[in-house]
């Protein structure tokens, strides 16, 4: 039998299995194999439908590859490898494992040309992203942990509720443009929770609540996959969707604003996703072939900067102990390759000329201007400025630079830099030669990045952008506070719920209800009862003791007469036939 | 003592780079205004891009307004105690 097509998805799923049996160098070969398999098979991969069951009479197709499709698997398996190269000398084969297996579901998700098959690879990466932050095993990560399980659960149940209802509606699975249904609750439904996965506000503080909370090396596997599937769902199913078009370009405001409060590093660069974000959401919202090329184009870009910049700041969790801001500084004397590492990942990040950022945001923005959005476009102008006054500029500043917290440490272990080091260079080559990008967008090509005015007017918006920043230097030191977010509901808003049901619910239950209750039902039907028992005592029970004492009296009559002697039997027999005789004669 | 450090730590160094910096963004914002006029190469979508150093104008202010209009609700409304959720 000769196998035809390999689901890259299912080689890191089913292969993730084989490592906790490796040991020492044969395991860490095994764990750069396998996404380098993955990767190797997404490449090889040409357009075309694979792997398509039967199942409840419906086609379940596995291997749905087009342009498209294909584009994403090509940075998930990249990522992964990258993140396995990252994670290369952590000792602990459960988060290995965890990490194949939800590099394996976004494959998956990417590939799936059904909703059943997506449903299936969706639950898979919910739950083992869940474990990238449980298996940090500090009581923080574990609370949420279970937060952001209970979160992509609820999602998931709003997805399959949305399946169901599509399915039984159309009495199709196939998952493509959505656009037929529009506004229907079916669609509705799986909109929501797409929008759930990629963290659109109001419903994706469950990214900036787990992300901080996860492994050093975990967290870096978690800023690609989520976010960066459900964009490629909602390119799938949605784009065009006016509703996306605004919630983008707010969510990308949305993100900078709580950058700007925040103090927690790692939490500072997951509002940035969901800044980044943005500009995918908005260009799926627009739909346009420039737009969704460039939705493509910046989560690809944004998957690998934001890995390097997760990546730095994860080293600098993993070798200083440190996480916020305002604790850290001065640690660009002992960690002076990483600082530049994480530069390469800022520059790239804030849209820098030579940098991936320039040549895909700029197409989101672009697509803005094309189809005449004035307003989308200053906001997502000004939540650029906003990402590179945050990621280029306030936390290299108080990381590296800053005042001097006295701290001491080393570089990262080697692995750690080299991932880094891959994930520079696919930024900066991205940058410099987009067309190894554009080629392979799922739309013909035709823009130009590199013009004279959107390379001037980009240096003078992010000199200015630093020239801010530095003069209003003194109000950006972070405080160490939190900021509240849209998990307040579930996390205090829950126990607002819990002290109103203790307090006046309880109350109101046995104080009022209970009244009510006493007065309307309990003693109606106590006074009813005591009334049906003394009708069973005073009627009941004496009719049958008067039955009873009756016949009792009755048989002891008839016991003198029925003795048992028949002399006493004749003697009645003839007294009664004496009296019949004697009537029949005198009634004559 | 690596390089950063070395131009950091030492005062004539430090306020060379700064000249630097603001010498590289007089002449961005020049370069701004100037170059369109010569080269007419604008692809300009909306006609506010056309002010002179839209560009470097609009990173400013938007600089200004995110930190100023940030602070203000993260203190008026968002910012809480660390241990607001541990309470």
């Amino acid at each position: 039998m000769t196998v035809e097509w390999v689901h890259p998805g299912l080689l890191l799923i089913v292969g993730a299995w084989v490592l906790p049996f490796l040991k020492g160098e044969v395991k860490r070969a095994a764990m750069l194999i396998l996404p380098a398999a993955a990767l190797i098979d997404c490449l090889l991969m040409t357009p075309g439908t694979y792997g398509v069951t039967r199942f409840l009479g419906q086609d379940l197709v596995f291997g749905r590859a087009d342009r498209l499709s294909l584009v994403f698997s090509y940075v998930f398996s990249l990522m992964a490898f990258l993140g396995m190269v990252y994670a290369l000398h952590v000792e602990d084969d459960s988060q290995h494992v965890a990490a194949l297996t939800y590099a394996g579901g976004a494959l998956g998700v990417t590939f799936a040309g059904d909703f059943l098959s997506l449903y299936v690879f969706w639950e898979l990466m919910a739950i083992s992203s869940a474990l990238l932050v449980l298996l940090r095993r500090e009581s923080s990560a574990v609370a949420a942990g279970f937060r952001y399980l209970l979160v992509h659960i609820f999602g998931g149940l709003i997805l399959l509720g949305g399946i169901v209802l599509h399915w039984s509606e159309t009495g199709s699975l196939a998952f493509g443009d959505m656009g037929a249904y529009s506004g229907g609750m079916a669609w509705a439904l799986i909109l929501v929770a797409f929008l759930l996965n990629a963290a659109v506000p109001p419903l994706g503080a469950w990214l900036s609540d787990a992300y901080p909370e996860a492994t050093v090396t975990g967290a870096v596997f978690m800023t690609a996959f989520t976010t960066k599937s459900a964009v490629y769902a909602l390119i799938r199913g949605f784009a065009g969707t006016e509703l996306l078009v605004w919630l983008g370009a707010a969510m990308a405001v949305y993100g900078v604003v709580y950058a700007v409060l925040e103090n927690d590093a790692r939490r500072l660069l997951a509002y940035h996703i969901i800044s980044q974000v943005g500009y995918m959401v908005c260009g799926v919202g627009i739909g346009t072939a420039l737009a969704t090329n460039g939705a493509t184009a910046h989560a690809f870009a944004h998957i690998l900067y934001k890995a390097l910049l997760f990546m730095g700041a994860g080293a600098v969790l993993q070798t200083t102990g440190l996480r916020k801001l305002s604790e850290m500084g001065g640690l660009y004397k002992t960690m002076p390759v990483t600082l530049g590492l994480y530069m390469i990942g800022a520059f790239a990040i804030s849209a820098v000329p030579l940098f991936s950022g320039f040549v895909s945001k700029s197409m989101v923005i672009a697509a803005a201007g094309e189809v005449h959005r004035p307003v989308i476009f200053l906001m997502l102008t000004l939540a650029s400025a906003g990402t590179f006054l945050h990621t280029g500029l306030k936390l290299p500043y108080y990381m590296f630079f800053g005042k001097d917290s006295g701290r001491r440490s080393q570089e990262p272990p080697r692995n750690m830099l080299v991932a880094m080091g891959l994930a520079a260079v696919a930024c900066v080559l991205i940058g410099v030669f987009p067309g190894l990008l554009y080629e392979r967008l799922p739309n013909p090509v035709d823009f130009v990045p590199y013009t004279l005015q959107h390379v001037t007017s980009t240096l003078g918006m992010l000199g200015f952008t630093a020239l801010g920043f530095f003069l209003l230097l003194k109000h950006l030191d972070p405080e160490p506070t939190i900021s509240l977010d849209t998990d307040w509901f579930y996390r205090r808003g829950s126990a607002g719920v819990m002290e109103l049901v203790q307090g006046p619910l309880a109350r109101l239950e046995f104080g009022f209800v209970g009244e009510i209750y006493e007065f309307v039902i309990r003693r109606p039907v106590l006074g009813a009862a005591n009334f049906f028992r003394k009708l069973d005592t005073f009627v009941v029970d004496s009719a049958i003791v008067g039955v009873g004492r009756s016949t009792q009296t009755l048989s002891q009559v008839l016991k003198t007469m029925v003795s048992g002697n028949a002399q006493h039997y004749g003697l009645i027999m003839a007294a009664g036939i004496l009296i019949l005789l004697a009537l029949a004669i005198f009634i004559q | 003592m690596n390089f950063l450090q070395k131009q950091l730590e030492d005062p004539v160094r430090f306020a060379r780079i700064k000249r630097w910096f603001y010498a590289g963004l007089s002449v961005v914002a020049l370069a701004e205004i100037v170059l369109p006029r010569i080269f007419h190469g604008g692809e300009s979508h909306f006609s506010f891009e056309d002010f002179p150093a839209w560009g470097s104008l609009y990173g400013f202010v938007s600089c200004v307004a995110i930190i100023v209009v940030s602070k203000l609700i993260g203190k008026l409304w968002l910012m809480r105690r660390e241990d607001y959720y541990d309470r």
